[in-house]
């Protein structure tokens, strides 16, 4: 996919259809990345989710949403899932699930909370735990279309265990002078740790995300409780309400 | 229209642990007690409570939350089951039943034929009087012996807990006897009128 | 599912309703502009609070919790109810 415009939406049906597990890659010991081939897959936009369904052999079915973390540039679709305690769907795609293995699949769905190159920046994502994934599309397609467009992350996790696509994310803020990656670690800290030990607050926010004169396109994904405390205190910040785009995630993706 | 695709060893966990005769077509045993809303939680204080029961213009009674306290108090314990098909067993409920609010205000049958439970937040549910009466509804205070999580619905709840859980109107305040039926905000937007669990009376045309 | 202190990370956004509602409108209208019926305000779907996502949408307003859309997808049909909302902008802003 090349030129893309961003506010445009096909009227297109959402349809079904199979992806197969092409490989799987763990992301931490909770979490792992399912990268899928989907035999008609129409491209998708960074920040897009795709409802996966799956179907026992009594005709049981249960359906969940996941954010696509791969960008539209990739060959195959990522989807990243994290381990929920008595989950019913992601135990099973975490723990059971093996390459060649196929499950429907529909998408790609959503185009609010959606960024692109063309938007342009700067651009302010803030993700809380396996709210990352929809950011990690966007970071991902800046990379792939070399856009050095400046960008600043806050990602905040339990413990640095939990920080999904660490090395990646590092690798990225290494080679890109433009990208600036800041983790604060919220129950759990190495010893030699000197990044934060907070949850996001006021403070952290106004240090990592540009100011509202630079009008940045702000991205923030993450649990209810932090996505809405984020937002409210952005706009304490001075940001306006339309330049925060939100997208919460909650325990029906179990 | 092809079958879906068998999901490889994909098997509902969920199903396994239950005396399938205590449980309707569709469900599976929590030990959970999940919260589903239509709306913010209310904050409500007693303080403020009022509970009413009305026919057409007319008040039939109205109490406030001492006064509900001293009418007299049953305690249950049932299964509840919810569209969305967890099925809780066992779960205790105090409170006050539909036939001693009738009682209380001197009736001894409903006076009209259908009602409409009217809640803070806005929620409403239809329930036939019929399924309320012989003790098969409460407006309920308690749950396993305290009182009932803003949450969960408190300080009071409509219980009819023989059909499904979106009947059993959360932050209830009005019961309203109508004489013609009227759908509440589930009935209304393609959810069964009725919704018997046994019958899997899930949607409209069920 | 498990129960959560007060049950506000149980609340989603129009975002986890955009499946549903692409069901229904075939396109999908997360991005597009809807004015609340209650208080006049104007918010992207995507961004009104979403309730009850197990049995359907029900999209508030963020100012004043006013129902703004509803929608279920039972086993025979789709619904959809929008009295809360004076309008719905599609395009370009």
């Amino acid at each position: 996919m090349t030129a893309i415009d961003s506010t445009a939406s096909p009227a297109r049906r959402l349809e079904w259809q199979q992806a197969e597990v092409r490989e799987i890659v763990t992301e931490t010991f909770r979490v792992k990345s399912l990268l899928l081939r989907v035999a008609s897959w129409p491209g998708h936009f960074p920040g897009q989710h795709v409802d996966i369904r799956l179907t026992a052999e009594d005709g049981y079915q249960a359906q969940r949403s996941y954010s696509i973390a791969s960008p539209p540039e990739d060959e195959l679709l990522a989807v990243t899932v994290e381990r929920v305690e008595n989950g019913e769907v992601s135990p099973y795609l975490v723990g059971e699930l093996r390459i060649g293995d196929r499950f429907e699949l529909r998408g790609p769905i959503g185009g609010y909370f959606v960024w692109t190159v063309p938007t342009g920046g700067p651009l302010c994502l803030i993700a809380g735990g396996s709210g990352m994934a929809p950011l990690m599309a966007m970071l991902r397609h800046r990379d792939r279309q070399k856009a050095h467009i400046p960008g600043s992350v806050l990602y905040s996790s339990r413990s640095l265990e939990d920080v999904i696509y660490r090395n990646e994310l590092d690798g990225m803020a290494q080679c890109d002078s433009n990208l600036r990656v800041i983790y604060t670690l919220t129950r759990k800290q190495p010893e030699e740790w000197l990044g934060p030990r907070r949850r996001i607050d006021k403070a952290l926010l106004a240090e990592v995300c540009y100011p509202p004169d630079k009008n940045p396109k702000i991205f923030v994904c993450g649990p209810t409780s932090l996505v809405e405390e984020v937002a409210r205190m952005l706009v304490e910040l001075g940001h306006e309400p339309q330049t925060i785009k939100t997208e919460r995630f909650g325990p029906t993706g179990a | 229209m092809s079958e879906p695709p068998i999901s490889r060893g994909f098997r509902s966990r969920r199903q396994e642990q239950t005396p399938k005769n205590r449980l309707p077509p569709g469900q599976y045993v929590t030990t959970d007690f999940p919260v589903l809303s239509a709306g913010p939680t209310p904050q409500i204080t007693v303080e403020n409570w009022t509970f009413t029961l009305q026919l057409g213009g007319a008040i039939l009674g109205t109490w406030k939350w001492a006064e509900f306290e001293t009418l007299p108090q049953t305690t249950i314990k049932t299964d509840i089951h919810c569209v969305t098909k967890w099925s809780k067993l066992d779960t205790a409920w105090q409170g006050v039943t539909f036939d001693d609010l009738l009682k209380a205000v001197g009736l001894s049958e409903p006076p009209a034929p259908y009602i409409m439970a009217h809640c803070d937040g806005g929620y409403t549910t239809n329930v036939p009087p019929a399924d309320l009466v012989g003790g098969q509804g409460m407006i309920a205070t308690r749950y396993e012996g305290l009182p009932i999580l803003p949450m969960h619905g408190g300080p009071a709840r409509l219980l009819v807990p023989h059909l499904y859980f979106w009947k059993s109107a959360k932050w209830v305040r009005r019961l309203r006897f109508m004489e013609k039926d009227e759908r509440g905000f589930w009935e209304s937007l393609g959810y069964h009128n009725y919704g018997d669990p046994w019958k899997e009376q899930r949607y409209d045309g069920d | 599912m498990t129960e959560t202190e007060n049950g506000s990370d149980l609340v989603l956004d129009g975002n986890a309703a955009a499946g549903l509602l692409q069901e229904i409108f075939v396109s999908d209208i997360t991005s597009a502009r809807i004015q609340c019926g209650a208080c006049g305000s104007i918010a992207a779907v995507g961004s009104l609070r979403l309730y009850a996502a197990q049995m359907g949408a029900v999209l508030r307003c963020v100012h004043c919790d006013g129902v703004v859309m509803r929608a279920v997808h039972t086993s025979h049909d789709r619904w959809l109810e929008m009295t809360g909302a004076r309008s719905l902008r599609f395009g370009r802003l």
